[in-house]
């Protein structure tokens, strides 16, 4: 993969950082989203959707609400179509998995630092927020979003280079040691995203449409 | 609304687009909302230079919480207050008070709604064979719904003002808010059959029993100790014990 390529895959990466707190939560930091746009920009399609659906499922298991802390795959999955791409492609999945659940992990710590940060700024700025000076407030909200796109910037670095890294892990498994590792990461991302459906779904009346869902999916799934 | 009225519209509109920008645990998004205020407070008598100008900017930097799509409720009723002269101890509360119910509500009608559906009609369309279209349909699908909402929470927050409460109420969005759960749960358990024939597929036989029995003991696992053990938790430890044994059992 060229440096060209390297570049455009980070500036996307970083792109999709910004979107999921940021700005414009439009849903490109979506697993399935970052995924497929990094695996057009590989010229690696498959692998990309591929990897978007299994980090998809993970994320699934999240719900943003409030406060709350949580993966940030994004960028991870960014990363993860790399990973995947220069290793073994098709069965390379489970590769890019390891480096997208390790990545996500570090995004979701990253952002819990940056809020702080960002409390930190607040806090300094305070007594002029409270004289209702607009320039400070725009210089603290201009800076805290630039503070983002650093951390995605640094965050998807690293899962770059993480999943350059990768690549002699790769080379040190067998084709059935990359099954074995695809289907452990598959089967994890729908266990993970069947339970956060089901949070979400309940056990009143929901529970049924699902099941409805279900019967409708498994008869799809048959016929194909 | 006056030409010049209908721009700070337009930009407060923009602005709300980065309400998370500064996210943090001292106001949460309460810069990003001060910030998004702003335009429509800009002709309160004085101007921008005039005292009631400044302490509205601060009142609106204040600590506030809600969903992110909502969040226009609040500017546009909270300038509106403001405009109509309305006591400040009576804007906080108003601003307080809108709070929870646009975090629930939110949560309720996007985070838990809207959003899973489309993201679970997407994944049912790449599992299908539809590829990046699918993925392109889930953005606009998404993001058509997304500007309308938070569009229409800004018009309506300024309509109301301090009685903004009553927009929540509104007969489209009570009635989305009923039918986009049920919708949910449907697409995604039409998906996920789909998607474990889609992630089975390019697997040898002895990787597709590997996949059953890691889903099952996932299943187990995660309905077994809800809070202690989360997805990404369960897939790095299934992923580190699978390159285990990947390298010894070559």
């Amino acid at each position: 993969v060229s440096l060209d390529v390297q570049l455009v895959l980070l500036l996307w990466g970083t792109l999709v950082g910004l979107d999921l707190v940021s700005v414009p939560q439009m849903m490109i930091a979506r697993p399935i989203v970052a995924g497929t746009v990094a695996g057009l920009i590989l010229g690696d399609l498959n692998t990309g959707l591929r990897l978007g659906v299994v980090l998809e499922l993970f994320q699934l298991d999240v719900l943003p609400v409030g406060a709350a802390r949580y993966p940030e795959y994004g960028p991870a999955t960014v990363a993860a179509v790399s990973a995947a791409h220069l290793s073994a492609g098709g069965l390379g999945v489970g590769l890019g998995a390891v480096v997208g659940l390790f990545i996500g992990m570090l995004g979701g710590v990253s952002l819990h630092l940056l809020r702080r940060l960002n409390a930190r700024a607040v806090h300094a700025a305070a007594p002029r927020l409270e004289l209702g000076d607009t320039g400070a407030l725009i210089r603290l909200h201009a800076a805290s979003i630039a503070r983002d796109g650093t951390r995605a910037a640094l965050v998807t670095a690293t899962g770059l280079a993480l999943a350059w890294g990768t690549r002699v892990l790769g080379a040190t498994l067998t084709p059935r040691g990359l099954t074995v590792l695809a289907a452990a990461a598959a089967g994890a991302a729908l266990a993970a995203g069947t339970i956060g459906t089901l949070r979400l779904v309940g056990r009143g009346p929901g529970l049924r449409w699902f099941a409805v869902g279900l019967g409708g999916g498994v008869l799809a799934a048959w016929l194909r | 609304m006056t030409r010049r009225r209908r721009r700070r519209f337009g930009t407060s509109l923009l602005r709300l687009f980065t309400v998370q920008g500064s996210w943090n645990y001292e106001r949460m998004m309460g810069v990003g909302v001060g910030v998004a205020e702003e335009p429509l407070l800009r002709d309160l008598p004085g101007g921008v230079d005039g005292e009631a100008y400044r302490a509205a900017v601060a009142r609106g930097t204040r600590f506030f919480n809600a969903h992110p799509y909502l969040a226009g409720l609040a500017v546009g009723a909270a300038a509106r207050a403001e405009h109509e002269g309305v006591p400040p101890a009576q804007i906080e509360r108003l601003r307080t008070a809108l709070s929870g119910p646009l975090g629930s509500f939110g949560d309720r009608l996007v985070w838990a709604g809207w959003l899973p559906l489309l993201s679970a009609l997407a994944l049912a369309g790449v599992a299908l064979g539809a590829g990046w279209m699918a993925v392109a349909g889930f953005l606009v699908l998404y993001n058509l719904g997304h500007v309308l909402l938070r569009s229409w929470a800004l018009r309506a927050g300024w309509r109301h003002g301090a009685r903004v409460a009553v927009a929540l109420q509104t007969p489209v969005l009570q009635r989305a808010s009923r039918l986009v759960g049920p919708a949910m749960a449907v697409a995604s358990g039409f998906a996920f059959p789909l998607l474990a024939r889609y992630l089975g597929e390019p697997l040898a036989p002895p990787g597709r029993i590997i996949l059953a029995a890691v889903t099952g003991a996932g299943l187990l696992l995660l309905w077994w100790r809800p809070g202690h053990l989360t997805g990404v938790r369960l897939g790095l430890g299934v992923v580190a014990a699978a390159l285990v044994a990947a390298w010894l059992w070559p």
